[in-house]
């Protein structure tokens, strides 16, 4: 019997100690799981964006060059700027868009093997700014943009017509010397054009 | 059944600490938007410009002290282009007040590369941030984005 007795009493420490080991492993994971969900709230992250559309992008073209034709020597020649042969070009970008316009006008023309030069000049009104964009010189509606306005001095109220074109009509005048050498005469006429932001 | 107590404490207390502090959390108030953009013409947002600088709330235990840490891009993109994007090093601001004031922000000027540190205030923690494009004068029409990431973590103090 006591021998009995000894063996039930051993097999109730054992059992004792199995419950505790498992109690406190039990009780460890969860502290764990407690402590791992707590630090995991120590931190958010957030993604915001950055947007932007871009408008269209300006293009000029040279429509139509200044077309001065045949002049005599000692003879001048002027071109208006609503003549069907004055100077065209085309801009085209975001519509009603404020538009920088900037253009490198000669001093003179000149033959193509540079052995004669003409003088050509632009006066304070030689150009129009047409933002309708009809593109023709000689139909240019009073107040659809800027006429009769300086080439070297250009509105800085401009901008890309509301069809997202506008035009620029440009006339001049060659002023041919009395010995001046027969041929055919160019000279480039640089414009250029930017966007304000407006 | 000592251990098994003291056990239990323990646990209740690791309990207590982890929910005595209120988790943070980070809402998108405002993307940082740019809108329309003139190819060549850069843009810059201000971070006082309500509406198109970006705006964060961070909300938490009122005078804890949180770290933020901003993931910057150096571009927005479009399907296969991309525009240049520059955060100078005073684009962002923080407000810890309860009304936060985006055109006088409490603290200013802030480097919004640099991790910053500050105390969340009883409505939460504001932040702002501006920013500039820069186009070219060929950039390809179209919208671009880009993600910025704010990272917001309590440092324990």
């Amino acid at each position: 019997m006591a021998e009995n007795y000894s063996t039930t009493y051993s097999y109730s420490i054992v059992t004792s100690q199995r419950l505790h080991q498992w109690l406190k492993t039990t009780l460890l994971v969860f502290s764990l799981l407690i402590v791992v969900a707590g630090s995991g709230m120590a931190q958010d992250v957030a993604v915001g964006q950055a947007t932007a559309t871009v408008l269209a992008t300006l293009t000029v073209s040279a429509t139509a060059a200044l077309a001065f034709g045949n002049v005599y020597q000692g003879v001048t020649s002027t071109i208006a700027n609503n003549n069907a042969s004055a100077g065209v070009f085309t801009i085209t970008g975001a519509a009603s868009s404020g538009i920088m316009i900037f253009m490198a006008l000669p001093n003179y023309v000149a033959l193509a093997d540079g052995s004669d030069r003409m003088t050509i000049s632009f006066s304070s009104t030689d150009a129009s700014v047409d933002t309708l964009g009809a593109g023709n010189p000689t139909t240019m509606a009073a107040g659809s943009g800027f006429q009769n306005i300086n080439p070297h001095n250009f509105p800085a109220a401009a901008v890309i017509g509301a069809g997202g074109t506008t035009n620029i009509y440009l006339g001049g005048k060659v002023l041919p010397t009395i010995d001046q050498t027969a041929g055919a005469y160019t000279g480039d006429i640089i414009l250029t054009v930017a966007y304000t932001g407006n | 059944m000592r251990r098994i107590r003291r056990l239990f404490i323990g646990v209740t207390l690791s309990f207590l600490l982890a929910a005595g502090s209120t988790a943070q959390t980070i809402t998108v108030n405002n993307d940082l938007v740019f809108g329309d953009m003139f190819p060549g013409v850069p843009k810059t947002i201000s971070k006082y410009t309500a509406g198109a600088a970006a705006e964060f709330n961070v909300r938490g235990t009122n005078g804890a002290e949180v770290s933020i840490q901003f993931t910057l891009p150096t571009k927005m993109t479009k399907i296969g282009v991309s525009i240049q994007m520059i955060f100078f090093n005073t684009d962002c601001a923080v407000d810890t007040r309860p009304n936060p004031i985006q055109a006088s922000p409490l603290f200013d000027n802030l480097n919004p590369w640099s991790t910053l540190l500050y105390r969340i205030g009883v409505q939460g923690l504001t932040i702002y941030l501006g920013g500039t494009v820069v186009p070219r004068i060929v950039q390809p029409p179209g919208a671009y984005t880009a993600d910025i990431t704010l990272t917001v973590a309590y440092t324990g103090a």
